[in-house]
């Protein structure tokens, strides 16, 4: 840092003037509490005005001379109390507030006859409210700006508890009303505010910037005005609407200085209660319109609504009075300064429609056409502008603005009834839409709230479309897999909100959704496709429920089950083979819990063209086999001939698996058809024991050509146990024999296995079957009857 | 030690999200482990299973198209070993029997299953069977009423408690089965 220049520039010498100064103010000070102690009151008095005379430097910077101020009306107290002190002791000085007056120089004089008259005034000597009028003018003396702020400060701060108040005791306080103080302050103001103002045309241009922020300092100088405004019990409403704001925004007008003007009214709106806002509304707003370019009106306006906002909130607070008509205040005002003042911008005006937007919804939540008369407020604002001009942060404040009734109303139905919303919401950008469709979908999902008709699923899915489908400003490049995949799947979440009580109107939203998800393209009807086939499904069951209700049901249930094929086709275009597959086996499952056979038939040939043509790997085939012999097991609305041809079906198939142990465990599978599967015409379960036995048989044989050792006992095992499942069932064709042999032929292989972790498991795998084994054979001991085992010996 | 069992959410296959009765008892930092039998369905489905512990076992449903599911588990919980499996591959599907098949196989104290969406949790010749059912209560083509539920097993040495947590109504019914190690 440089010290050329000014003297006391740099932060050393400051600091060094500082302490000087400060020392000074000490000896002084001590020489005049001695002189007081001593009731040498003229003495006493001459030192203090020697102390005064260090306020009058010009070196200090605002800061300093803001600590010097702190010292010097620290020691100035000892005065004011010495006099009060000796007047309660009945020494009347009735001339001193004359003699101070011969004080040579003009700062220390008018510190000292403050501090004399305020004392007048607690011990009543004079008229108080002579003595405050004469104190307000005479500050007019110093008109240096630092120094004729800190006087009046002074001045504020000695008349702090001596100002007229109505409720006052004249008697013990003295003369004066309430109106005198306004005056007092109003003058007083008015007078800091130019002293304020001022500092900023002083010194050289090109410390503007450091000049601002000194001034930014010492704002809260002039701001303990409003705040001893607002402490004065005697000012109701309608006095503060007449008098008292009138005064405070002519000085804002007037001033005609930014920083000024911007820092008063967010002071005017913090310090008075919100009740006194409500009655002068317009004229804040008014008193908007005419400020300076560079005062960010916004700030002001927005801190104005979010009060107004809490107010009426707050349930203590009675609410907004329903005379005063805050939203139309509100809109009109507001409009006019969007529209009229050339500062702000539409980034700006958007701002302050948001809050209008939630103190409307706030005071008025059933009243949407304020709502909509906002928006499209909002939307002719945006489209004043050539698109060109409107930038990020103004779509981000227009994406902000768009949430505000989603969070308000909590309830998506009411946002589609909003007439403006869609077309304020074309005029985001990409990336903004699609924000906003993820935001209301979660609001959909979060709030639990079905989409009842066709109309509104429209509406719905047309507000949220950038989700649905490409759009013409997407741009092109990299997207990323996890947002896309985290996207969608909340649209597929949706799905499940779509929801009509009635049946039939059920079905037109399910195909509504279908409209719009074809035409999403194929990555993403994998994730918002099978949602709607099992909405479908869900539809089904309904129908079902209410047939006796409704003699067309058969050939609704025919519709759906028509939507859900092809809905299951163009995911399986889409080479979604798996998928598909594990869709056809849902719905075969589906239409037959509803007893339509030949539909239920058609499912399940479907899947397995699917498995014929699309599925080759065999890890995926064996799952998928599984998958298939598990639905056919559960199926009972097939008759015999088709059952028969699609056990075969899962038979052959089974035998036709690539891995030896894949086919020995889906052909041991397959003899649970043979068992516990139904047909239609018994209703009962087939309990074939012969053709069980010939499938394990068959497992066995397969396991046999296994060429790995442990993999072969491993099976062998596991078929043991499906034998021994089929023996506790009662099936007679399992024998004790066959049970015997196994067992032996396991025991035979064992010893081979070796020694590692997996022979191991087989071990244990094997010793806990023929402990169950044991287990039941204790269990029955001394009955006959049953599956008990008791003649399987076990070596 | 408490272990979550859960599974069959299917989102958004089949259900749009975890009822919030349910969600607001599944706080995170209360749950040690998580075992889930399956078919979550997405992504977002499982960051929220870890969201409630660091620990999450899964094993894959039938709709679940992560290959890094395995299609079976076994997870050691203090004194206990507990299998894992989502169900659709044993035949009948939720059938006892095929059940206890899996626990000598697998070797397990406690077998945990789903697939059906019916919740259960039994004793069988010394072992216990736990079923969570579906925490979203999602559809099931042979079930017309499903109720969703979860599972809370609380594990202190050889006792092994299990809180079961059903949605009727909108009414979160919760009881209690023990199951004591031999």
């Amino acid at each position: 840092m440089t010290t050329q220049g000014e003297p006391g520039s740099s932060l050393e010498d400051q600091e060094k003037l500082l302490d000087d100064a400060v020392r000074r103010v000490k000896r002084n000070a001590f020489d005049m509490k001695r002189c007081l102690d001593q009731s040498q009151v003229m003495d006493g008095v001459n030192h203090a005005g020697t102390m005064l005379d260090e306020m009058r430097t010009s070196l200090l910077s605002p800061k300093s001379y803001y600590m010097l101020y702190m010292n010097v009306s620290d020691e100035l107290m000892h005065l004011s109390q010495f006099l009060v002190d000796e007047y309660g002791k009945g020494n009347r000085m009735p001339d001193l507030y004359e003699l101070v007056q011969y004080c040579g120089n003009i700062v220390p004089r008018l510190y000292l006859l403050v501090t004399v008259g305020t004392a007048y005034i607690k011990v009543r000597e004079g008229s108080r409210k002579n003595i405050l009028r004469d104190l307000v003018e005479m500050c007019r003396g110093v008109q240096h700006p630092l120094r004729g702020l800190f006087l009046r400060n002074y001045l504020l701060q000695c008349t702090r508890l001596a100002l007229p108040d109505t409720g006052q005791d004249k008697e013990q306080y003295g003369d004066g009303g309430v109106e005198d103080s306004i005056e007092f302050i109003h003058l007083n103001f008015g007078e800091m505010n130019k002293l304020w103002v001022r500092m900023q045309y002083q010194g050289h241009s090109r410390e503007k910037e450091k000049r601002e922020k000194e001034r930014l300092e010492l704002r809260v100088l002039v701001g303990t005005n409003l705040v001893r405004l607002s402490d004065l019990q005697g000012i109701d409403a309608e006095c503060y609407k007449k008098q008292v704001l009138p005064g405070i925004l002519d000085q804002v007008i007037q001033c005609r200085d930014p920083i000024s003007q911007e820092y008063l009214l967010e002071c005017v709106i913090s310090v008075f209660p919100d009740e006194f806002h409500l009655q002068t509304l317009e004229s804040i707003l008014r008193t908007c319109q005419k400020l300076h370019e560079r005062v960010a009106i916004r700030k002001i306006v927005v801190s104005l609504l979010e009060r107004l906002i809490k107010f009426s909130e707050n349930p203590d607070s009675g609410g907004i009075p329903s005379d005063i008509l805050i939203f139309n205040i509100f809109s009109v005002e507001v409009s006019e300064l969007i529209q009229n003042h050339k500062s702000v911008a539409t980034v700006d005006g958007l701002a302050m429609l948001s809050s209008v937007l939630n103190l409307a919804l706030t005071v008025y939540p059933k009243e949407i056409s304020y709502v909509d008369q906002l928006l499209s407020f909002c939307l002719k604002c945006v489209e004043s502008v050539p698109e060109a001009d409107i930038n990020n942060i103004t779509l981000k404040e227009l994406l902000k603005l768009l949430k505000v009734p989603i969070d308000a109303y909590n309830h998506v139905l009411t946002i589609i009834k909003l007439e403006t919303y869609a077309p304020l919401m074309a005029r985001l950008g990409y990336q903004h839409r699609k924000d906003l469709s993820v935001y209301l979908c979660q609001n959909l999902i979060d709030t639990g709230i079905e989409i009842p008709t066709p109309q509104e699923a429209e509406e719905f899915l047309g507000l949220i479309e950038s989700l649905i489908k490409k759009q013409s400003d997407e741009p092109t490049g990299e997207i990323d897999p996890e947002d896309f995949s985290e996207e969608q799947n909340l649209v597929g979440q949706v799905v499940h909100r779509l929801v009509s009580p009635v049946n039939d109107q059920q079905y037109h939203v399910l195909t509504t959704a279908k409209k719009y998800f074809t035409e999403g393209g194929e990555e993403r009807l994998r994730y918002t496709l099978p949602p709607l086939v099992f909405a479908a499904m869900k539809l089904v069951r309904r129908y079902y429920a209410d047939k006796d209700a409704d003699d067309k049901w058969e050939k609704k249930l025919q519709h759906i089950f028509q939507f859900i094929s092809q809905i299951i086709h163009s995911i399986s275009s889409a080479g979604l083979s798996e998928l598909s597959l594990r869709l056809f086996i849902q719905a075969a499952l589906s239409a037959d819990r509803v007893h339509v056979e030949t539909i239920a038939y058609e499912f399940v040939s479907q899947a397995f063209m699917i498995y014929e043509e699309e599925i080759s790997d065999s890890k995926a085939q064996m799952s998928a086999i599984t998958l298939l012999v598990g639905m056919l097991e559960q199926m009972g609305s097939l008759g015999e001939e088709n059952h028969e041809t699609l056990r075969s079906k899962c038979a052959v198939t089974s035998n036709k698996l690539l891995r030896k142990s894949n086919q020995c465990r889906a052909v041991a599978l397959c003899s649970n058809l043979f068992w516990s599967g139904r047909i239609a015409e018994s209703n009962a379960h087939l309990r074939d024991g012969q053709r069980v036995v010939e499938c394990l048989r068959k497992a066995l044989k397969i396991a046999n050509q296994c060429m790995e050792a442990a993999a072969q006992v491993q099976l062998f095992i596991e078929v043991l146990n499906y034998y021994l499942y089929y023996y506790e069932k009662e099936c007679e064709s399992v024998t004790i024999q066959i049970l015997e042999q196994l067992i032996r032929k396991i025991n035979d292989s064992l010893p081979h296995l070796g020694a590692n972790e997996e022979a191991e498991q087989i071990h244990k795998h094997f010793q806990l079957t023929i402990q169950h084994v044991v287990h039941r054979q204790k269990l029955s001991e001394g009955s006959t009857g049953g599956p008990n085992y008791a003649k399987l010996k076990i070596i | 030690m408490l272990v979550l069992i859960i599974g069959d959410l299917h989102i958004p296959y089949r259900e749009a999200g975890i009822a919030m009765k349910f969600k607001s008892l599944l706080m995170p930092g209360k749950i040690q482990h998580v075992l889930c039998t399956g078919n979550l369905c997405s992504r977002e489905t499982f960051d929220y299973l870890k969201s409630l512990a660091t620990d999450v076992h899964v094993v894959k449903g039938d709709f679940d198209d992560n290959i890094s599911y395995p299609e079976q588990k076994v997870v050691s919980v203090g004194n206990f070993r507990i299998g894992l499996l989502h169900g659709h591959q044993l035949v009948p599907w939720g059938d006892h029997e095929s059940l206890s098949l899996v626990q000598r196989q697998l070797d397990v104290d406690i077998l945990v299953s789903g697939h059906t969406h019916k919740l259960e949790a039994f004793e069988n010749e010394g072992k216990f069977y736990l079923n969570p059912g579906s925490a979203t209560g999602a559809y099931s083509p042979l079930d017309s009423a499903v109720i969703p539920s979860f599972v809370v097993m609380d594990i202190q040495q050889n006792l092994a408690t299990a809180y079961t947590y059903r949605l009727v109504n909108d009414d979160v019914k919760v009881e209690k089965v023990e199951y004591r190690r031999a």
